[in-house]
């Protein structure tokens, strides 16, 4: 008999470090000169510095390290894929495993919490206003230097809620919602103001908002789900990614309970979209047209559905979804071998197949790329609008949380040389 | 912004930027070295040890202690003093003094003679150095006019301290050995012989190790090896005893003191200053990590001080030294005997172990469980809280008075890590 792992859905999965065992941790941290793991980190958080704060006992200012880099680095501490980032540059490794990198960052930015430190500033107050579209972590990370620098910023988000894939795809267990309100509300006290309910280009044009402010920063994301062209897609039952996540997360997961669920794919937001379908209480499969050794997915969280115990049908692509009055009840998929076959008992059908940008016209001048993204100018995240800028995964195609913190923090100074004149 | 509160501090007269000093040994022994170890951020640099004695230097020369998975909690060393000549080193003092004005440079020199020492301290005194640190206290010298035998000498202390003091405008510093069993004695002596300062420890006589193989200690010089200053971490428990001896000392009342000893944190830095020191010089911490170490010891210091509400060290320099008292003192009328949270508990069993063999047979264990319980018989000792492996799992519970003492409100340790 093997054992499952019975995660709950709201509760965080991994356990916490006690400031002993971050010691006992950080001890294993070999020091190194020109730390590897530092030159990794996308957002410059510096790890082999706030390793070096912990290990010497000085954990409020590995606190200030960690988010004077990084806004979000209690979020970076859950959910980077430390595995292809610092961890895999680890000295350590040399000798038998990574030091958890994640986990101090997350048991640093815990203590900073419960010392109640407040390490970021409003900068002295300056006389231009910007607006940042999108609440994810490109705008709350865009948002976070210009308000530090002592801009007056105001972001409008067009769900009820801020925080973009943080609030509405990453799951609870991997990323628990007061994590998220917690780094946004630092944000606030930097005094960003935030408009939520507000879609650009619907509920206000792009124009007005121009007109308003003396710049502009698009964060959008990319929240068109992607769906096959497949008999059957219009069933009740079968969803995109994002609207099943999001949906989950906004009921805490009431609403979609299910008896068989299926996922289509092999990346992160695959095993978010089994894991929630597991621990709402469906038997789970994920059927994925290449190999696990192919799947994009990161290895922790493979990991971690397959604790869950749920399914892996490797190298078949879904051709049919089977529906019964109107709602899905069984799903076919051919071998990539061209003569396996697959029926699967289904009730649930859910496509983690990517993102793709959603299809609204903000402006017809602004200029997008042939896979739908903003084009920018690469050197300073400046669009074809003047005084428009743009940076995350509606211009990257959709990479990471940390990288979307990377450009966010560029995109600001990029913003703050437009506004003093020092750029085009 | 990352917190950064003053530390700057007076000692000598001269004002350092931060208490933190490079200690006199190969850390702070050419330019180059001094001067990334100052834009690394420390406040000073206690040069290593000019002579007209130069070394000439065994190979290897140095042996660590380790403790289970921990390397190097102590250091030993067989290095005497500079192998450089003394204008070569003069010539790095004044550089250093040129390009870093605002930055104490203290000389430290060691000579045989009444008439070396006063030759050395014009000669430092002349390079531009801010003040001179008599070293009294190399346990590894080859010659009885050298070395840590020269500390326990009151005479030779005493005449040397005014050799240099009587050559010099320059404040005189003492450093002195751990090497004996009262530090009072030779310190007092060096204040009498002109001394304005002691500071405090050189390093531990030592074996450290012995190869069971070639039946030699370690460092193993062609076969040989000798008794060697043993310093680092290890040696912390030993500097902070005698710099309260000298701080509580009646007779040395007012002089100022460096503390030196296994200084690696800002929370051995606090220790110091907490005991009475207002300088702290560090060998081996940099020798095991670099310079680098002093940005936590700045940053944590200052955190420290914004949580206590500290504006600057002298609002907290000796300020454990009043709780520091004769055994004979201390309140012997209650116990504090131990609770276990028997939830966080993991069932290892070491507090049974080291409580049975140890001390009193006060904890029971259930094996069926494997979950230990504390009885009557707890002296409150806190054996066992300190060989727990789980943090918070035994910690003291409620005070218990002895029989017929009065009861009354105690102090003690709650916070634990
Ligand atoms: C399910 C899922 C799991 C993931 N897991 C991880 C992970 O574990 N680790 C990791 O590093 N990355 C992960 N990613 C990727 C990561 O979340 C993204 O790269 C990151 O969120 C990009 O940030 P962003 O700000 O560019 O976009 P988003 O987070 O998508 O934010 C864009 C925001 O803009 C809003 N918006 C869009 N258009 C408008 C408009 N016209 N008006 C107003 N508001 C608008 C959206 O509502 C949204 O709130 C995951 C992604 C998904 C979908
Ligand atoms: C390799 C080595 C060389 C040293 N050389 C000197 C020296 O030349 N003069 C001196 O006064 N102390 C010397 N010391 C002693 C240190 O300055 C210091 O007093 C001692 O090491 C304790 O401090 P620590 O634990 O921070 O190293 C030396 C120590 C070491 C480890
Ligand atoms: S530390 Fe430097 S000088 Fe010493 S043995 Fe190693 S390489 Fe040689």
């Amino acid at each position: 008999m093997s054992t499952v792992n019975k995660a709950p859905y709201l509760e965080e999965a991994v356990q916490p470090f006690t400031p002993r065992t971050a010691m006992e941790e950080a001890a294993r941290c070999l020091l190194c000169h020109e730390p590897p793991c530092s030159d990794s980190c996308p957002a410059g958080t510096n790890p082999g510095k706030f390793i070096r704060s912990i290990r010497f006992r000085n954990v409020k200012g590995a606190a200030e390290t960690i988010r004077e880099a990084n806004v979000l680095g209690g979020v970076c501490a859950r959910v980077c894929p430390t595995d292809k980032l610092c961890e895999e540059a680890c000295s350590r490794t040399g000798i038998d495993r990574p030091i958890e990198i994640g986990r101090l960052q997350r048991f640093v930015t815990d203590q900073e919490k419960i010392f109640g430190m407040e390490i970021l500033k409003k900068g002295p107050a300056k006389n231009k206003k910007i607006a940042c579209v999108g609440s994810g972590p490109v705008s709350l990370a865009c948002a976070a230097a210009l308000a530090a620098a002592g801009y007056q910023v105001v972001i409008y988000e067009q769900k009820p809620e801020p925080g973009g894939v943080l609030t509405y795809g990453i799951i609870p267990s991997r990323l628990p919602k007061e994590v998220v309100e917690q780094e946004i509300g630092r944000i606030k006290k930097l005094g960003v103001e935030f408009k939520l309910g507000a879609k650009i280009g619907r509920d206000l044009s792009l124009e007005a908002l121009k007109s308003q402010f003396d710049a502009v920063f698009l964060g959008l994301g990319l929240w068109g789900g992607k769906l096959p062209a497949l008999e059957g897609i219009d069933l009740k039952g079968v969803y995109s990614a994002v609207d099943y996540l999001s949906q989950a997360k906004d009921s805490g997961g009431r609403e979609l309970a299910a008896e068989r669920a299926v996922i289509i794919g092999g990346g992160d937001v695959a095993m978010d979209c089994a894991s929630t379908a597991k621990q709402l209480g469906a038997k789970t499969t994920i059927v994925y047209r290449r190999t696990l050794e192919d799947a994009p997915a990161n290895a922790a969280e493979v990991k971690f559905v397959q604790s869950l115990g749920v399914g892996f049908i490797f190298q078949f692509t879904p051709s049919k979804i089977l529906g019964k009055d109107g709602k899905v009840c069984g799903f076919e998929a051919k071998g990539t071998d061209g003569e396996s076959e697959l029926r699967l008992k289904a009730d649930q059908v859910i496509f983690a197949i990517g993102q793709a940008p959603e299809e609204i016209l903000l402006s017809e001048k602004l200029e997008l790329t042939d896979k739908k993204l903003i084009k920018i100018n690469d050197e300073n995240h400046s669009t074809s609008l003047k005084g428009v800028f743009a940076a995350g995964d509606a211009v990257n195609g959709g990479k990471t949380v940390v990288q979307a913190v990377a450009e966010g923090k560029t995109a600001a100074f990029a913003i703050m040389s437009y506004l003093t004149g020092e750029a085009k | 912004m990352a917190l950064k509160k003053d530390l700057s501090i007076n000692y000598l007269g001269v004002k350092f930027e931060n208490p933190f000093c490079l200690s006199s040994s190969p850390v702070g022994s050419d330019y180059d070295m001094c001067a990334k170890a100052l834009e690394a951020g420390w406040g000073g640099i206690v040069f290593k040890t000019i002579g007209i004695f130069i070394a000439d230097e065994v190979s290897p020369r140095f042996d660590i202690v380790n403790k289970e998975g921990h390397p190097f909690v102590g250091f030993k060393n067989l290095e005497q003093i500079s192998d450089k000549s003394v204008e070569a080193n003069l010539k790095c003092i004044e550089k250093i003094k040129k390009n870093f004005p605002h930055k104490p440079m203290i000389a430290s020199v060691m000579g045989s003679s009444p008439e070396e020492w006063k030759q050395l301290a014009e000669m430092v005194t002349q390079a531009g150095a801010d003040i001179i640190e008599c070293n009294f206290s190399c346990p590894q010298m080859t010659s009885h006019t050298m070395g840590s035998d020269v500390g326990t000498n009151l005479e030779l202390v005493r005449e040397y301290s005014r050799a240099t003091s009587q050559a010099t405008k320059l404040p005189v510093i003492a450093k002195m050995t751990p090497n004996l069993t009262n530090i009072e004695g030779p310190a007092l002596a060096a204040i009498e012989g002109g001394a304005k300062s002691i500071s405090a420890i050189n390093t531990v006589k030592s074996i450290t190790s012995v190869d069971t193989d070639l039946f030699c200690s370690v460092p193993v010089v062609d076969g040989k090896s000798a008794i060697g200053g043993y310093s680092g971490a290890a040696i912390k428990p030993i500097a902070l005893r005698f710099i309260a001896n000298l701080a509580q000392y009646d007779k040395l009342k007012g002089v100022e003191i460096s503390g030196i000893g296994g200084i690696e944190t800002w929370r051995d830095a606090v220790e110091f200053l907490l005991l009475g020191a207002r300088n702290l010089q560090v060998t081996t911490g940099i020798m095991q990590y670099g310079y680098r170490i002093v940005e936590d010891m700045i940053s944590g210091v200052s955190h420290y001080m914004d949580e206590k509400g500290f504006n600057s060290l002298e609002d907290f320099i000796g300020k454990a030294l009043t709780n520091l008292t004769g055994a004979d003192n201390l309140n012997r009328d209650y116990k504090a005997p131990v609770k276990i949270n028997a939830e966080a508990c993991i069932g290892c069993g070491r507090c049974y172990i080291s409580c049975y063999d140890a001390a009193h047979q006060a904890i029971d264990w259930d094996g069926e469980k494997r979950r230990p319980a504390v009885s009557d018989r707890c002296v409150g000792c806190h054996l066992c809280l300190n060989v727990c492996p789980v943090q918070g799992v035994i910690l003291p519970g409620e005070i218990e008075f002895k029989e017929g003492r009065t009861k009354r409100p105690v102090t003690i340790k709650t916070k634990y890590e």
